[in-house]
């Protein structure tokens, strides 16, 4: 039978509870947006001992579902103050779904000093003391825990950074990869703060003797991942040797600066000169000049069929870091006016080291570079300044609290973030549909919210000029079934090959069905879609946020960004529409 | 004259052929010429073009024209994320969604 785990961090207990009706049908972003609304008082302060931190694996993570180990957590988020979900690619979701256990709620505060670890196995959880670990590198944190709990094929492990522990708001959650490196966040929204208010290092979880997850229909649910399996495997993108396993996420540095969408230089510019010496292609014939042979991208997660996680490797053939992402290569990259990918790659491990995200870091770099704390394109100093972060020192502080702390710590008007959340990687001058999902997010800027899903699913009619600002459908559909599939515990990846192989999407929503022994059909997912929105606007309307918070910054309306020389010039009204 | 940049396998097209540099081919260019012509006269095959067909940065399909734009980024069929999902091009009426 499946439980939901409790941890009470003021008391250190650990209890198992029933699932309750309400959630039966509930895992992944639907569950944690749905624990967080029903148990986290919307007013509190995200480092309160009142916030909880909620993990759910999907549905169907843990299965042998292709490409289906997100792990998804949620949390009111002391970047935003709003809701907040983000999810990762691990082995760590899927052994607490073998071991039965839905969801993970972290609520309440350990007095004093200390660190601690929870160690979940079929037996239970317990506690052991951390302080062995705070302040060190995760790269030594997960190779000494590995070695303390039986090694990489026995355990998986979340776990936060320094900057977690002096709960900085763009602190990430961090969780292994296949071959055990800590390189895979759920990284936005600074819910590795949360963890670190709480006084909690790390979850280890060993799945030893576990039953496994129960299937309602095991014909239906194979049925379901053979057509899902064939849609990815064939697909030009999601095949092997395709565009994701050959280049990575990276492939879009080159396309999206084609498009004048890649934002340069803390968005004054939406082309980067140098895109072409950073982009998936450049890493994948630097990698081959430098390792001596073509190197293919890997699975970041057991049974991904995709494997579109990248490494960079030094001049002399060893592995300097894994993954520079696209949003991770922009944001350290473009974003910030370096074009060398081995500093690209130090900052990325930097970043990985120390358990912050990306992309906020990356904003915040930016923005100090605005501010004159650095010339634009000086890796040298941008790398100094991720020690700072990392040693916690008071300017490392400002620049780990993210792009708008930055911004106002150094006089800087142009931070382009939504509701606190610096924007990832792709112009909203440019690509107004992108700018509409931002406005509207429940969680600040955030390209996941409504990535790639095309509006024929939900059946709105034909697609939309880039720059035809009529996008309120497009945007609230596109983040109806983002949720959906945040849900199931699929990687968003299958977008590409579900929309185009009906029976791939098919299969997708058989396998739910093979699971749960629900009747859904492909309407559901917009449906259902709707319904994890609904949850989290209401926890942010209780929050105080209003429409005046769906806008982008003011800069955006009056800066017209080269090459197209646009500004943002989405009516509020239009804005307005998408959930009005 | 417009400058065609090149991407992935249709880098092989140009002089530069290094993935980490610009793979640039100058042509001339009429205003009436679509981006198969273009594509054509480089000897690029059809078969081979992606969905990402960017005109002056704007995505465009295959038969639209050129006009006076002065830079095509062309893509090839194993490079097409994104745009294809969220976007209808330019000049889309030859196009089966």
């Amino acid at each position: 039978m499946e439980r939901i785990l409790r941890i009470d961090m003021t008391d250190r207990t650990a209890t198992f509870e029933e699932i309750p009706e309400r959630y039966a049908r509930r895992a992944g972003r639907w569950l944690t947006s749905s624990i967080v609304h029903d148990e986290v008082p919307p007013e509190c302060h995200p480092l309160s001992a009142e916030n909880k931190v909620v993990f759910s694996p999907g549905f169907l993570t843990g299965t042998a579902a292709p490409t289906s180990s997100r792990i998804s957590v949620g949390a009111k988020s002391p970047l935003t103050g709003t809701i907040k979900e983000a999810n990762a690619g691990t082995g760590w979701g899927g052994r607490l779904a073998r071991l039965g256990i839905r969801a993970i709620i972290v609520e309440g505060q350990a007095s004093g000093d200390g660190w601690w670890l929870i160690k979940i196995t079929s037996d239970g959880a317990g506690f052991e003391p951390a302080d062995t670990w705070a302040g060190q590198r995760l790269s030594e944190t997960y190779a000494s825990l590995f070695d303390a709990h039986g090694g990489r094929q026995s355990v998986d492990i979340c776990a936060i950074g320094s900057a977690g522990e002096h709960r900085m708001a763009a602190a990430g959650v961090c969780f292994n990869d296949r071959e055990g490196r800590p390189t895979r966040y759920a990284g936005r929204g600074g819910l590795g703060a949360v963890l670190g208010s709480k006084r909690l290092k790390a979850i280890v979880v060993d799945d030893s003797g576990a039953q496994g997850v129960q299937l309602s229909d095991p014909v239906l649910f194979e049925t379901g991942r053979k057509k899902l399996t064939e849609a990815l495997t064939s697909h030009d993108i999601t095949k092997p040797k395709g565009a994701l396993n050959c280049y990575g996420t990276a492939v879009l540095v080159n396309i999206i600066n084609e498009a004048g969408a890649l934002p340069t230089r803390n968005f004054r510019e939406g082309r980067f000169e140098g895109a072409s010496k950073i982009a998936g292609e450049a890493i994948f014939a630097g990698n081959k000049e430098r390792t001596g042979g073509e190197l293919y991208n890997h699975a970041c997660s057991p049974g991904c069929i995709i494997g579109c996680s990248n490494t960079w490797h030094r001049p002399d053939g060893s592995e300097h870091t894994s993954c520079i992402e696209y949003e991770s290569d922009w944001a350290l990259g473009a974003n910030c006016g370096i074009d060398d990918l081995d500093a690209i790659g130090e900052l990325n491990l930097l970043c990985n080291e120390y358990g912050l995200d990306t992309i906020e870091i990356g904003g915040a770099l930016a923005v100090a570079m605005d501010g004159g704390a650095a010339s634009f394109g000086d890796a040298k100093r941008a790398i100094e300044l991720l020690h700072e972060i990392g040693r916690g020192s008071p300017l490392g502080r400002i620049l780990g609290n993210g792009a708008v702390v930055t911004g106002r710590a150094f006089g800087v008007e142009r931070v382009p973030h939504v509701k606190g959340q610096n924007m990832p990687a792709y112009e909203p001058r440019a690509i107004k549909g992108i700018g509409m999902t931002y406005a509207v997010s429940t969680m600040g800027a955030d390209h996941t919210s409504g990535y790639t899903i095309a509006p024929e699913i939900l059946g709105v009619s034909g697609k939309l000029d880039p720059a035809d600002p009529n996008k309120a459908e497009l945007a609230r559909n596109f983040q109806y079934a983002t949720a959906f599939i945040d849900s199931t515990g699929h990687c968003l990846f299958i977008a590409f090959a579900i929309l185009d192989i009906a029976s791939g999407f098919e299969g997708m929503v058989d396998e739910c069905n093979g699971v749960l022994g629900t009747k859904w059909t492909p309407e559901d997912v917009g449906r259902i879609g709707g319904e994890i929105i609904a949850l989290e606007r209401s926890f942010n309307e209780k929050a105080g946020f209003t429409a005046l918070d769906d806008r982008l910054p003011g800069f955006m309306t009056r800066e017209p960004l080269p090459p197209h020389n646009t500004v943002w010039d989405v009516p509020d009204a239009e804005i307005d529409k998408v959930h009005g | 004259m417009i400058e065609v940049h090149l991407y992935g396998k249709l880098r092989r097209f140009a002089d530069e052929q290094d993935p980490r540099a610009a793979s640039v081919v100058t042509i001339e260019a009429a205003s009436t010429d679509s981006i198969l012509d273009i594509a054509e006269r480089i000897g690029i095959p059809a078969s081979e073009l992606g969905a990402n067909l960017f005109l002056d940065g704007r995505y465009a399909s295959p038969d639209a024209s050129v006009g006076e734009a002065t830079r095509l980024g062309l893509f090839p069929d194993d490079m097409q994320l994104l745009y294809k999902w969220y976007f209808r091009p330019q000049g889309e009426s030859a196009v089966a969604d």
